[in-house]
């Protein structure tokens, strides 16, 4: 940002400074320990603020029968529910622009509530992930994704795998 | 042409294969040459750096033609392309997928070898830079070479391939931000190399800053630009309204931005007082590992993203390559630290250096907060196995106080001369600065501006606002009372000569320009589902009116798309027509990609996007209703950012006033 020409590299690179009758001895050193002091200062208030702000903002990415064993982890946070949208549960409100359906992990499941209309490829027994909180025991989402690329079928007795549905809507 | 399609892949893997030889002869030429102290192996290394790069452009070459003939007995083609794409679709298709994308990279890393290979002057740091900037070369072009060959041969070709992903070739900026982003990245390999250069001659003074200094400005230009055409990319494509979400790739590409952005600063406090050498180092060493780390991250599959390309095959190898980076600049570092250590001090806080060495914390600090975030799901996964993502009021709560603070620097910084400020000229700048950023605050506070961050950033543009005009008075008014001429003709005086200095005023105004605009579009975003019949119109509560005209269907023999003709009106008055649809390419049949339409204008963007479907045989259309104030101020503030750093990189030039009557001042 200079205005007149620099010149490269001299030799006062390695020259000391020299020092001001003001900065010899005891007054640099505790100079140093001031600073040092105000700057692990400033690291804890730093980390404090961090981890608050870390804390209140996590979004845990769950299974409906992972909430049901441990509500109340969840109270109050934002979380992704993932899970199969249950067969003849949906239903579409184009006035109000809200989509109801249940989602399932074929233990547990839920109402959801969606404000917006169904993604193009939204449809029974696909993937889905919706983002939100719980409220009144209704799961109200603001935001739905399709994992449009696999369709899930429980197995014959009913059951689900729930480590492959985990991944697949990951 | 049988034979010749046939051959395609061969001659794409021989060139691979070639470059990659060659290359690594470069490198092991380069480090003997350094060694026995012969510059005839030197000399070698450097035509070798010239031989990599035309192996490399064959191999691109090889590519596009692949890709303009429709040759799918090659992989990459069969997997990305498809004959009925336009032209330019075919083109830019290279760096659809990931084994184009880090061919483009590799061909641009070895270009920026060979032209740093043949312009820069011979001295004392240009062979160990060319060896440096030869490994990187290596790396790149081994990733292509054994983990990601785009020119994989297919033994029974398909017909015809699927096309690059919709939301690639849904928009132009697809052939643009790509190709900045990794301008950016291998621009600042250069200071990077000649950094490691000035560490292995022991010889950690400012030359290497110096040398490279119009490669650390385009650089980082480029990779500003690319992030904001990424941004408008989004914008125009996503179909929510937004250019940014802390989505963890943009963050791990505003990493390296924030360092280098630091470093851009902190170079001249080592150029001007010889101090915070370790310091730079460090920047420079960090921005290019965290270059390498963030593609790791993006690229590998940890993270999902449009950038993702699946779970590729490069991960771990970006992670060692990251590794060898930290581990191999760092230790450099460490060996040289009784060289590198600063014998200078700060006589004070209140100086330039020292503004710009808080400043450079602040941006570390962000740099760090945005790296806790993008990583902590990592950490929570590995310790808990929960599957958590950070969520965007994290970043904000973090960033915006650290983002304020560094404005608010901004401001002060260049108005402080070096070592040590006067109290008196001091108080006399910030009492202007201060009182107009009331001003402004208090006006916005006025128009109905109540939410805490926009009111603060109005407030500190015009504190930034009155700096930049306190500056130029500073600089403007004694060349004025000693030359004797009027304004205009010192101001272009001015201008010309310094050039550095006014390029970075240019700049700064540019981010004023730019932080109005985030202001407002996040701070007073309105997002809005709106049903409304085909035929009639609904009014927003910001008086604009919607009307739904009719249904269009579009063809081409690429896509098919369905939409909604929407006119806007405003009063009385009809403003413009609007056409957001829904495009489905062929071939990608199964990801339907809404695409919004934009009415941009000064103060407020109306944003449709079709919400669901178009059919025929429904009566109405739900649209997503998206008006973001001050939006478009982000655009035009890229481009003020752009011509500031293009004014800078212009070569320096004497200016001769017309009429020459007297002698010009010296500056």
């Amino acid at each position: 940002m200079a205005d007149s020409p620099q010149p490269n590299s001299t030799p006062a690179d390695s020259i000391r400074y020299p020092v001001t009758a003001l900065d010899s001895g005891r007054n640099r050193v505790s100079k140093k320990i001031a600073y040092g002091l105000a700057g692990i200062g400033v690291l804890i208030v730093a980390g404090l603020f961090i981890y608050q702000a870390l804390n209140t903002s996590l979004v845990y990415f769950i299974l409906p029968s992972e909430h049901a064993s441990n509500p109340s982890q969840y109270v109050n946070r934002r979380i992704r529910l993932g899970g199969i949208v249950e067969k003849d549960s949906v239903s579409f409100d184009d006035e109000q622009l809200l989509l109801n359906f249940y989602i399932t992990d074929s233990i547990d499941r839920y109402a959801v509530s969606h404000y917006g209309t169904p993604p193009e490829l939204f449809q029974e027994n696909t993937g889905v992930v919706v983002e939100g909180g719980f409220e009144n025991g209704v799961f109200v989402s603001d935001n739905l994704l399709v994992k449009h690329s696999e369709v899930y079928e429980a197995a014959p007795d009913g059951t689900v795998d729930l480590d492959m549905l985990r991944e697949s809507l990951e | 042409m049988p034979e010749l399609s046939l051959s395609l892949p061969m001659l794409g893997t021989a060139s691979l294969a070639l470059a990659m030889a060659v290359a690594v002869y470069a490198v092991a030429a380069g480090i003997m040459g350094a060694i026995r102290h012969d510059a005839r192996l030197q000399t070698s290394a450097r035509y070798a750096a010239i031989a990599v790069f035309m192996a490399m452009t064959t191999a691109v070459l090889t590519m596009q033609t692949a890709l303009l003939t429709d040759d799918f007995s090659v992989e990459y083609v069969a997997q990305t392309s498809r004959a009925a794409s336009p032209l330019w679709v075919k083109v830019v298709t290279m760096w659809a997928a990931l084994e184009g994308s880090i061919l483009l990279w590799a061909w641009l890393a070895s270009g920026y070898t060979a032209v740093v290979a043949f312009a820069s002057p011979n001295n004392a740091l240009r062979n160990w830079a060319i060896v440096v900037l030869n490994v990187v070369s290596v790396f790149f072009i081994s990733v292509n070479a054994f983990v990601a060959n785009p020119f994989t041969l297919v033994p029974n070709p398909p017909m015809d391939g699927p096309g690059p992903n919709p939301l690639l070739q849904n928009h132009w900026m697809m052939a643009v931000h790509p190709v900045l982003m990794y301008l950016g990245f291998v621009g600042l390999t250069v200071p990077f190399a000649f950094a490691m250069s000035a560490l292995i001659n022991k010889r950690p003074g400012s030359e290497w800053m110096s040398q490279t200094r119009a490669w650390t400005i385009s650089g980082w230009g480029f990779l500003g630009i690319a992030k904001i055409a990424g941004g408008w990319w989004s914008y125009e494509v996503l179909g929510w309204g937004g250019y940014w979400a802390w989505d963890p790739v943009e963050n791990v590409s505003f990493l390296p931005w924030l360092t280098a952005t630091a470093f851009l600063h902190s170079v001249q406090v080592q150029e001007r007082r010889r101090m915070l050498k370790a310091w730079n180092l460090l920047l420079i060493i960090l921005t290019f590992a965290l270059t390498i780390l963030g593609t790791f991250i993006i690229r590998s599959g940890v993270v999902s993203s449009v950038h993702a390309f699946g779970d590729g095959p490069v991960g771990p190898y970006f992670l060692a390559f990251f590794l060898l980076v930290v581990l191999v600049s760092f230790g450099l570092l460490m060996l040289r630290w009784d060289q590198v250590r600063d014998h200078g001090e700060l006589d004070a806080i209140v100086s330039r250096e020292g503004s710009f060495l808080l400043g450079n914390v602040l941006f570390l600090a962000m740099t760090f907060a945005v790296l806790l975030g993008t990583l902590f799901p990592l950490f929570v996964e590995a310790v808990s196995g929960d599957k958590v993502t950070v969520g965007a009021p994290f970043f904000n709560q973090v960033s915006l106080p650290i983002w304020l603070a560094i404005f608010a620097l901004m401001g002060i910084g260049p108005l402080l001369p070096w070592r040590k400020a006067s109290h008196q000229s001091l108080v006399k700048n910030l009492a202007w600065m201060v009182g107009i950023g009331l001003v402004s605050a208090l006006i916005a506070y006025v128009a109905g501006v109540r939410k805490v961050y926009p009111l603060w950033t109005v407030g500190f543009a015009g504190y930034n606002f009155a700096s930049i005009v306190l500056l130029l008075d500073a600089a403007i008014r004694p060349r004025m009372r000693i030359s004797g001429r009027g304004f205009w003709s010192v101001f272009g005086q001015y201008a010309v000569e310094s050039r550095r200095r006014f390029g970075s005023i240019i700049v700064h105004f540019s981010v004023i320009i730019m932080a109005l605009g985030v202001a407002g579009s996040g701070g007073y975003r309105v997002d809005e589902q709106v049903r409304i019949e085909i035929g009639e119109s609904v009014t927003l509560d910001s008086n604009y009116r919607l009307e739904v005209v009719d249904r269009f269907m579009e063809q081409t023999p690429y896509r098919v798309a369905g939409g909604v003709l929407v006119n806007v009106h405003r009063g009385n008055r009809q403003i413009a027509s609007l056409r957001p649809k829904i495009n489905v390419f062929l071939g990608q049949e199964q990801q339907p990609v809404p695409t919004p339409d934009v009415l941009y204008t000064v103060w407020q963007d109306i944003y449709l996007s079709v919400s669901g479907t178009v059919s025929p045989d429904q009566d109405f259309v739900v649209l997503r209703v998206v008006q973001s104030p001050l939006v478009a101020w982000i655009w035009v503030g890229a481009v003020i950012m752009l011509v500031g750093t293009f004014y800078c990189l212009l070569p320096k030039r004497r200016y001769v006033p017309v009429p020459a009557r007297q002698a010009v001042p010296a500056s």
